[in-house]
Parts: C-alpha cells; structure tokens; sequence
C-alpha cells in the first residue's frame, strides 16, 4: 500500500491512547484517536480505516459491542484488541467477534509495532483478495454478457453462419443457417456435422479446412446448389485459430444467392435479344449501301429507293434505342412521376385527332364513343400520353383494310376503364400470354410487313403497373382484339 | 459463262429478300422469293430450283434447321445446294462451322449477314458449278 495505513485507537484511558500514537506515528501510520467507543464508531463512519485498536473495557459501549458495530460498517478492518484482563476467555471471545488478534495490557511499543504491521499486512492481503474476487465476478458476467450478445448478433443475421469444432461437432449456428441448408438433428448436442449437414460439398470442405496442417490457409468461398428449397448458396468458410495460431476449428458464412443468379440469367438473356434485335436493321443497312457501293443498282432512282430503303431502318433502330432507354429509365426508377389531376376522355380524345389522318391512310375508321362520362385521375400526363399513343397506334398498325377502331370507357367503384377495340388480325390463343413480353412480336403473314420494335406493348404495361392499374386483352384471329386499361381513381 | 438455274430466296426479312433479289437479277439470274419456312417448300417442290438461300431465323427459332433437314431428306430435291445466311451466331452463342455442324445442318454453305454482292455472287456461282 502507497499511502500510509489509517489507524484508529479507540481507549478511555489517555496514556495509552498517546503511547500508541507515539509508537505508530514513528513507523508511518495516520493515527487517530477516541475516547470511547460512540465517538470511535464516528470517526469509523466519516473515514475509511485499515487498523483500529480496541480496548475491551470502555465506559458507554463495551469493546466486544464496538467490534460488532465497527464490521457492520466494514467486516475488512482489522480489530486488534487491547484487554487488561489477558485471560483466554475474554480473547476467545473477542477472536469469535471477529477480532484479529489481541494485545495483553501493559504491552511494549515492539509487540505493538509488531502486531499492527502484521495486521496491516492482512488487510493488505485481505483487500486484495476482495478486488480479485471483484474482477473474476465481472469478467464471468462479462463473459456471459458478450456469449448472449454473440448469440444475437449472429441470430439475427440474414446470412447463415454455422461453427464446427475440431472433433467435427457443430457449436454454433443461427436459424439463416438452418433454413438454408435444412439442417436436422441440431438439438442432439455432440452429434457430428454430418449428420445435421446434408451437403457432401460443405462437410468435404470442411474437412479440408479442419485437416489442413498449413498455417497460412485462410479461407474457400464455394458455390453451393441445393434442391429443397432448390437455391445457391454461396459459402465462405475460415479456419478458426487460438491466439498461438493453432486450429480451434472452422466457420462458415452463407449467403443465399438465388435471386442475384435469377436476376444474372435475365439480364444476359436481356442483352443477347437486344444485341440480336439490333443487329437485324444494322445488317440490313449495311446490306443496302453494300448493293448502293457496290453500283449494283442500275439508275439513280434505283439507287435512291435502296438508300430510302436503309434509312426506314435506320429510323425504326433508333426507335428501337429509344424504346430501350425509356424501359431502362422505367427499370432503374429514375423517371420521377408528375402526377396531376387528368381527364382521360380529353387525353385519348386529342390522340385519336393526332392519329386520324394515319388511320384514313390505312383505310380504317377510328372513333372515339365514350359510354360513361370518367372522373380526374392522377396519373402523369406524359405516361398516358405514351400509353395510348402505343395502343391506339397498334390498334392502327394491326387493323386490316375498310376495319375500324372503337375507343369506349366504363367505370366502377375503384377503377377507370378505356377499351380500344379493333377489328384488325387478332392473337392466336397461343400467342396471348405473351404479348407484354419483351420483344415479342406477332408474326403471321399478314404482320410481317408491319414495322415495331416488340417494346410497345411492354412499356405500355410498365406504364400502367406504375399507376397501379392493370391492362387486359381479349382477341380473336382475324376478328380484331380489345386492349383495355383499368387506372384506379379517388371518389 | 453464266450457270443457269432458278435460285429461290427463303427470308422474313423484306429488306434481305429484296436486296439479294435485286442483286442476283442483276447478274441474270432468275429468282424466286419466299417469306417463310412453309412458302419456301411449296416453291421448291412446285418449281424445284437450281440453289436455295436460306435465312436461319424465321418464324420459329428452328425453321430454318427443319427447312434444310426436310429438303436434304427428300430423294428429289436432296441435291439442290443450299447457302445458308445467318445472323444469328452471336445472338445466341452458336458458332457454326460446316465441319462441326455441316453434317446435321445439311446445308452446304453458310454466310454471316449482311453479305456484300461480290460474296454472294462468288458463292452461288460456286455452288452452281459444283453441282454442274
């Protein structure tokens, strides 16, 4: 102990008291004194002490009393009794209190020198034992504290994570990890790993891991496919060393990766249809001025016809282009929608203007018959303006001579409806299901002069799904088809 | 000294019909056009010509397969050769190449798309002569 050691004495009779604070005071210790035992159990209340010499005989409280009151407050001082009557009784008594030791009146300064240095060494020692109890106390709290804290944390991850120990035993797991890899028997502790984990790819790596004598092996990352469910996983598993580096046992990190592997296949389907979808017109480009280079055509007006030729494709891939963008501006969210109130009759109506002089071109009559007047919906203008551009103008593009277009409306409780009727070549029953797909595109003899990038319907339906309506078809073969639109509304 | 011969186009695209029409008009040959796999069987049992140029994507991904196996099975119209024209290599990972596919393909020669006039002229005089 650095500081000095606090000592009290507590006598009635003043040369002791003095003696002892002489004595003690030449060795180092703070001395205080009291004159009996009330004013002793003060002093003991206000400060902290090491060593407190009690005389037995006191008037108001008795020695044997003070001991008791004193280790109430703390059972760590050390009492030494100073008795007169040096008998084994009194000293027998005064141990059982709790006493440490006794002195025998008159005493000289040697043995108190003597006695009080050896209690203080027990309080030192007594101390001690006390702040280690302490501090192996909270280490084993710590300790559980951080062994539940593990268990939640890796509870509620979303990836699995499973721990085996050298003797092949799983030891830790979370509930990703059982549902991903369908582990069984995770409740009979001590049975080894392979008989809670199904899969012979996982356990043979582990058991690479677990047998490796190489001390710089750090991981495997493996794909792994299961059946039931049928997904793949992706694994990461590590070695699990000691602070001296020797192997304690292996983990494995999991991570379900089905939906990016789906989401992956789509996307490289995506890319090669759009690679071939515009490698048609550019090739027939590069066809048409390969004969306009090559001087095949015979006069300028031949020539002229082939190069118009070339730019018609021209312009349908760069609607193609644009159709592309605008899906991938759909996809990626970062059309930001400006929903207003809007009329649809108007809206349809001023298209249906727009497209009269086509429709005449073609021979077919388009009209426009409202059969219910439609309340305001909020919808963005320049979507619905796309969407029925692309429908009324397919109702066009797929009609057949002397046909006709009929654009109705109808209502119920929560949606809107426009019906574009047409009495063009229809859908094979086959082919419905697959309209709104991308690129798909109806093709019969009597379609294949008909120029469209295969997008149309499928922007159309991106457009409506956005405003949380949905888009329906009925269709004939040559009877014609109705594509109708149903957009909710707010009464 | 020009072979001799029908040659019947079998294509969906317009623009391909019409251009290879024009250019094998132009160096005198007399050509048939057919915008389907079933169009294109029809001419060639009412007409039986000379060479066939087919495109390999048509209606179904396969037509143009099921086209050159139907006429190369057929004891009549087996020795008609057939140039096949594709785009379709890149598009959707094959790579044709006659020593490989030659033999379930049964088509005699394939050119990628767009084939430039000299090309296409060179390979149908080629063929014509061969079968000569």
């Amino acid at each position: 102990m650095n500081t000095p050691a606090n000592i009290l004495v507590v006598d009635d009779e003043m040369g002791i008291r003095e003696g002892c604070r002489r004595v003690l005071a030449e060795e180092g210790y703070d001395i205080d004194l009291a004159e009996d035992g009330t004013i002793g159990l003060q002093r003991v209340r206000e400060k902290a002490y090491d060593l407190i010499l009690v005389d037995l005989m006191m008037p108001g409280i008795g020695g044997l009393d003070l001991i008791k009151r004193i280790h109430e407050i703390d059972p760590e001082i050390i009492l030494v009794v100073i008795t007169g009557y040096a008998t084994i009784e009194t000293a027998v008594e005064a141990t059982k209190r709790g006493a440490y030791d006794y002195l025998p009146k008159p005493f000289t300064p040697e043995a108190l020198t003597v006695l009080v240095r050896r209690g203080i060494e027990k309080r030192e020692l007594r101390l001690e034992a006390q702040r280690l109890y302490h501090e192996r106390e909270q280490r084993l709290l710590e300790l559980a504290g951080e062994k539940s804290r593990l268990r939640s944390i890796i509870g509620c991850m979303t990836d699995g994570v499973l721990v085996t120990n050298m003797q092949r035993q799983l030891v830790l797991w979370n509930a990703a990890a059982v549902k991903m890899l369908r582990l069984s028997g995770t409740d009979e502790p001590g049975r080894l790993m392979d008989h809670c984990l199904k899969n012979r790819a996982l356990v043979e790596s582990l058991d690479r891991i677990l047998g490796s004598q190489d001390e710089s092996f750090s991981m495997i990352g493996q794909e792994i496919q299961t059946d039931n469910p049928k997904s793949v996983l992706m694994a990461q598993m590590a070695p699990v060393r000691d602070e001296q580096g020797r192997l304690l046992g292996a983990v494995t990190v999991i991570r379900d990766i089905t939906k990016l592997k789906e989401i992956e296949t789509i996307k490289s389907q995506f890319v090669s249809m759009v690679a071939h979808e515009l490698r048609s017109p550019l090739a027939a480009i590069e066809g048409w001025l390969g004969v306009v280079l090559s001087g095949e055509a015979g006069d300028e007006e031949q020539r002229r016809k082939w190069l118009l030729r070339a730019k018609e494709r021209a312009n349908s891939l760069l609607a193609l282009v644009q159709d592309l963008l605008e899906i991938n501006k759909m996809e990626a969210g970062k059309v930001a929608q400006k929903m207003e109130a809007v009329q649809l009759t108007d809206l349809v109506g001023k298209i249906v203007e727009f497209f009269k002089p086509e429709a005449e071109r073609q021979h077919v009559l388009l009209e426009m018959k409202p059969s219910v007047p439609l309340p305001a919906i909020q919808a963005d203008v320049r979507d619905m303006e796309k969407l029925f551009t692309n429908l009324v103008s397919n109702a066009i593009k797929y009609n057949v001579e002397n046909g006709s277009i009929t654009i109705e409306t109808s209502l119920d409780a929560h949606f809107v409806g426009i019906h574009i009727r047409d009495t063009g070549v229809g859908i094979a029953p086959a082919d419905l299901p697959r309209i709104f797909e991308d690129f798909f595109r109806v093709e019969t003899k009597r379609t294949n002069k008909i120029s469209g990038t295969g997008l149309g319907l499928t922007i159309a339906k991106k457009i409506v799904d956005s405003h949380f309506g949905h888009i329906e078809v009925e269709s004939q073969p040559d009877r014609g088809s109705t594509f109708s639109v149903y957009l909710p509304y707010k009464k | 000294m020009k072979a001799s011969g029908k040659i019947l186009l079998v294509d969906d695209d317009p623009d391909f019909l019409e251009m290879h029409k024009a250019v094998l008009q132009n160096h005198g040959y007399d050509v048939l056009t057919a915008t389907s796999g079933q169009e294109g069987l029809e001419r060639v049992r009412a007409e039986i010509p000379a060479l066939i140029i087919l495109d390999l994507m048509m209606e179904k991904h396969d037509a143009g397969f099921s086209f050159s196996k139907t006429v190369k099975t057929d004891p009549l119209f087996r020795k008609i050769p057939i140039l096949m024209v594709t785009s379709v290599a890149e598009a959707t990972g094959f790579r044709f190449s006659l020593e490989d596919d030659g033999y379930w393909m049964k088509t005699d020669d394939f050119l990628d798309k767009p084939v430039m006039p000299e090309v296409l002229l060179e390979r149908v005089d080629k063929l014509l002569r061969k079968r000569e």
